[in-house]
């Protein structure tokens, strides 16, 4: 009971200015052992404090507690508590080593009280981090979280603060506290302030306290931010629709790339092209772990060095597949139907019993983890738009081939008249396989793009069959611009109905479109010029 | 978008289901000994819940070796058949005919999904056979051909979310449930419903979202999710109970979003170790679960079971980790062993005496709970755990149940 009025006390020492009293450290710990939710709750608190409190150094000890009781690296002994470090125990009071006797046991780390410890955390970031960037980002996070964080705190932080922009920061998330201020200008302050960042969570902030506002202007100025925020809110959802859509279809133009090209160009119906997909990601996969044992450092970069390697293994396969079974069966479309289908669970099981059923593990690295803000609600993330990169990159870079190159022209050729084609010289059988291959090796390259986005497991790809078919006769049989503008349609059609609707219902009514437009429009959104 | 699937649903599934059914061991006929006596599990290795459910195909057999080490049942042989129903829910009913018309098995093991126990429930009815099922449920069914090994509602998702709803555990205040569309999330939504309105909570603070088994893209929802975090009315939470590859699809887009679990914990409902294997869970740290037994659970007999599974794995060149165990595998291995000391205590394979003498026999867990089965039906009394989701992908234990609840087959929320 007297340690913890002792916590008590020096909380109350945080709100009297210059009250440099050194922390009770043993009391602190004391609590945080206790097992007692809020004495836990108080002791965390008060670590918070310690930078006002204590200063630098103190603060650099309360971090080294909070990110230990977070970890779950905190042990308590009988009457010490010790940090478990890679290198061995630590003692918490001192974090000099230490070996302790006795049982020790790791308090439990409860939502609540990782909330709190988090917070706790990003308040002792702005008094120990060497980079202001760093703290940067610690105050963005606190902005978030402003019930956690007192004003005193913030102005110790802003008294050695030297970081222009950080000291800023923190000065608007001292001024947002104002919000309950008994000066009205204060309060239309921390109005300004907290708009400034237009979220719906602020928003709902300002609304909250609008509505026991008893000052006309700050009324007003109130709800001319609302108005401003919903603004830039609504443009938020727009881009974000936008954006889902575009990665919707992003997805949907990675798959069907190459079948536009195997069933589009050529005419073959390949069900194997899913696993085609499941192929490339396996291979981006090995690349990854081969990596990882030769040149770790370049762990990071894995996604761009298994390009060629996705690209390669799934163009083999699929030459292979074409040299040994496609090749006797052009002029038969139903048997191949059946072939590929075949092909397909062969490839699915050969995995399966190769690899196993279990998802694989990919590094994340920074470019296609996370994402970022960028108007209102709105967070762009990096693995979709990692594969709106490569979506879009696969498709120029097809369109040149097809257009510039003499491959392009010969399969063009070949595509148009095969009888005329081979009389004008053009090898037909060397165009197919390579036309295969490359339409293959497109499917190997979706798979590299997706494993950031999905699981990979052996029976990746027979998701993606019917949509990337969906995609291609809806874009017109030979078209590859219209299976871009198919795949953007659906996917813009489908982001928008799911919100309304759900997203069973979106699925529905998105197939009854393709059905109606497919009825109206058999031969698609671009028709062929070419004779077939 | 992965299961847009009229053609699929037309043809391919058609054809798949006959394709997938052709490697089954389930039909090669194998000389029939008399001194083995056969049990059937009809368990996934293909499809959305390939992953999860195809390792308790393995643990049934580790159950039955270690049955069989010890003597076996009555003096025979356990030999556990085994088939491939592909996550195509009428294949299941279909392969537990089979297996119990041809294989004469004594008992079946399997299903994960409610909709595929719904399925075979009319099968085990009708041939009067046994279906042990290890998954916890929605309730609300009681058929004396079905041991349901694992928790209703009661004595599992009400209290983690009375958890959730207290100070310590967040003081949960607003509901986002979002399910796969099928029976399991709907019922568990519908009892949810009728629960907090029992607490006094207004409909609006919930919502409710369902998607497609196998759906993929969560870039809406999370979404969605976000703006009903923000707004007011107090502490969110979401209820997650999409099944199957959909859940690391859903958390991996919910960290993308920069969404915490201190500011939105996640109540994955089907949620399990497994489902991590693929995923970096540094960034997913305190989601939340609840189940009858966690990797984690303190005790010797867990001890013993993991060993044996990393044993069983290396030995037999198991596809999954060794180093992974979840709650439906242990209760599939708890199945299998209260099976076996029924027939034992009953004396005869017999679907009727291996029920009547089933009734209130116990089992040491791995959980560390003694379970037992309950007298006056087929249910078993679990304890109860609620997980904390860590770094290494799996789950710290939050809470755990003093003993095992009854439990309670009908929810009284169901209809309020």
């Amino acid at each position: 009971m007297a340690r913890r009025f002792a916590a008590i006390l020096s909380l109350l020492c945080l709100l009297v200015p210059g009250g440099a009293a050194a922390l009770d450290r043993a009391a602190i710990l004391t609590e945080i052992c206790s097992g007692d939710f809020r004495a836990q709750q108080t002791a965390l608190e008060s670590l918070a404090g310690a930078g006002a409190e204590a200063g630098r150094e103190g603060a650099l000890w309360a971090r080294a507690v909070v990110q230990g009781f977070e970890g779950r690296d905190l042990r308590c002994g009988a009457d010490a508590a010790f940090i478990d470090r890679s290198d061995g125990l630590v003692s918490a009071e001192t974090l000099e080593p230490a070996s302790p006797g006795g049982d020790l046991s790791a308090p439990s780390v409860n939502l609540r009280l990782r909330a709190t410890a988090a917070s706790a955390g990003f308040v002792l970031a702005l008094f120990t981090e060497e980079s202001a960037e760093a703290r940067l980002r610690a105050a963005g996070r606190l902005d978030r979280r402003r019930e956690a964080v007192s004003a005193a705190v913030l102005t110790a932080a802003l008294e050695t603060e030297t970081d222009p922009a950080v000291a800023q920061a923190i000065g608007d998330i001292r001024t947002s506290l104002l919000l309950r201020d008994a000066d009205p200008a204060r309060r239309a302050e921390a109005i300004a302030a907290i708009a400034a960042d237009a979220t719906l969570r602020n928003r709902t902030t300002i609304a909250e306290a609008l509505a026991n506002e008893p000052d006309p202007a700050v009324q007003a100025a109130g709800k001319a931010a609302l108005a401003e925020i919903d603004r830039t809110l609504a443009i938020g959802n727009a881009l974000a629709t936008l954006y889902s859509g575009a990665s919707y279809a992003s997805v949907l133009v990675l798959a069907a790339l190459g079948l536009a090209i195997i069933f589009g160009l050529m005419g073959v119906i390949n069900l194997a092209q899913g696993e085609l997909i499941m192929v490339g990601a396996y291979a981006t996969w090995f690349t990854q772990e081969a990596i990882r044992i030769v040149l770790p450092a370049a762990l990071d970069w894995y996604l761009f060095i298994a390009i060629p390697v996705s690209f390669a293994a799934a163009a083999l396969v699929g030459i292979a597949i074409e040299a040994t079974v496609i090749r006797r069966l052009y002029d038969r479309p139903l048997m191949t139907l059946l072939a590929t289908w075949a092909i397909s669970l062969l490839l699915i099981n050969a995995v399966r019993v190769g690899i196993g059923t279990q998802n694989l593990e990919f590094h994340q690295p920074g470019y296609v983890s996370g994402g970022f803000p960028v108007v209102g609600d709105f967070i762009m993330t990096s693995n979709r738009l990692f594969a709106i990169a490569i979506a879009a990159a696969a498709f120029f870079a097809v369109l040149a081939l097809i257009r510039f190159t003499t491959l392009g022209m010969n399969m063009r050729a070949v595509t148009q008249n095969r009888a005329m084609a081979g009389a004008a010289g053009v090898d037909t059988r060397q165009t197919d396989r390579l036309a295969f291959g490359l339409g293959s090796g497109l499917a190997g390259l979706a798979g590299l793009a997706l494993s950031p986005l999905y699981n990979v497991n052996p029976t990746m790809g027979t998701g993606f069959i019917v949509d990337s078919f969906m995609v291609v006769v809806l874009g017109g049989v030979g078209s590859l611009a219209g299976a871009v503008v198919a795949a953007f349609g659906i996917g813009q059609i489908n982001v928008a109905i799911e919100p309304v609707y759900g997203a069973v219902a979106a699925k529905v009514i998105v197939l009854l479109l393709v059905i109606l437009f497919i009825q109206r429009r058999p031969e698609g959104l671009f028709a062929p010029k070419g004779r077939r | 978008m992965r299961r847009r699937s009229l053609l699929k649903g037309l043809g391919i599934t058609a054809l798949g289901a006959s394709a997938s059914s052709f490697p089954l061991p389930g039909l090669i006929r194998r000389a029939h000994a008399a001194d083995t006596v056969k049990i059937g599990c009809l368990f996934s290795s293909s499809g959305t819940m390939a992953n999860i459910e195809g390792r308790l195909n393995y643990v049934a057999q580790m159950a039955a070796e270690e049955i069989n080490a010890a003597g076996g049942v009555l003096g025979k042989t356990v030999e556990v058949v085994v088939t491939d129903p592909g996550s195509d829910w009428p294949l299941y009913a279909q392969l537990g005919r089979q297996l119990i018309a041809q294989d004469e098995v004594a008992s079946l093991f399997g299903c994960w999904t409610s909709v595929s126990r719904k399925s075979v429930l009319p099968v085990v009815e009708q041939n009067n056979a046994l279906l042990y099922y290890p998954l916890h449920f929605e309730g609300e069914e009681n058929s004396e051909n079905v041991v349901y090994l694992n928790s209703p509602p009661s004595s599992s998702v009400l209290p983690a979310v009375e958890y959730l709803m207290s100070e310590e555990g967040g003081a949960a205040k607003r509901f986002f449930m979002l399910g796969s569309d099928y029976v399991w999330p709907r019922t568990i939504n519908q009892q949810l419903k009728g629960y907090w309105t029992d607490k006094g909570f207004d409909p609006s603070a919930w919502r409710e979202e369902y998607v497609p088994v196998g759906h993929s893209n969560f870039q809406t929802l999370v979404n969605e999710i976000r703006s009903f975090a923000d707004q007011p009315g107090g502490q969110p939470i979401v209820v997650l109970t999409v099944v199957g590859n959909s859940i690391p699809d859903f958390f991996r887009e919910f960290v993308n979003q920069g969404i915490a679990a201190f500011d939105v914990p996640v109540l994955g409902l089907d949620a399990v170790e497994a489902d991590f294997e693929g995923l970096d869970t540094t960034e997913l740290v305190g989601h939340l679960n609840c189940w009858a037994y966690l990797q984690n659970a303190p005790g010797p007999r867990n001890q013993e079971f993991l060993a044996n599974w990393a044993a069983y794995v290396g030995a037999n060149d198991v596809p999954f980790r060794p180093d992974v165990a979840i709650d439906p595998m242990v209760s599939t291995y708890d199945g299998v062993h209260l099976w076996a000391m029924a027939a034992e205590k009953a004396g005869s394979f017999d679907v009727p005496a291996v029920r009547e003498a089933s009734a209130g026999l116990s089992f040491a867990c791995p959980s560390g709970y003694e379970i037992a089965m309950t007298m006056e039906n087929t249910y078993v009394k679990r304890g109860v755990f609620i997980g904390s989701l860590n770094e290494a992908q799996g789950y710290d234990i939050l809470w755990q149940s003093e003993g095992t609840p009854e439990p309670v087959p009908f929810s009284p929320y169901m209809n309020s």
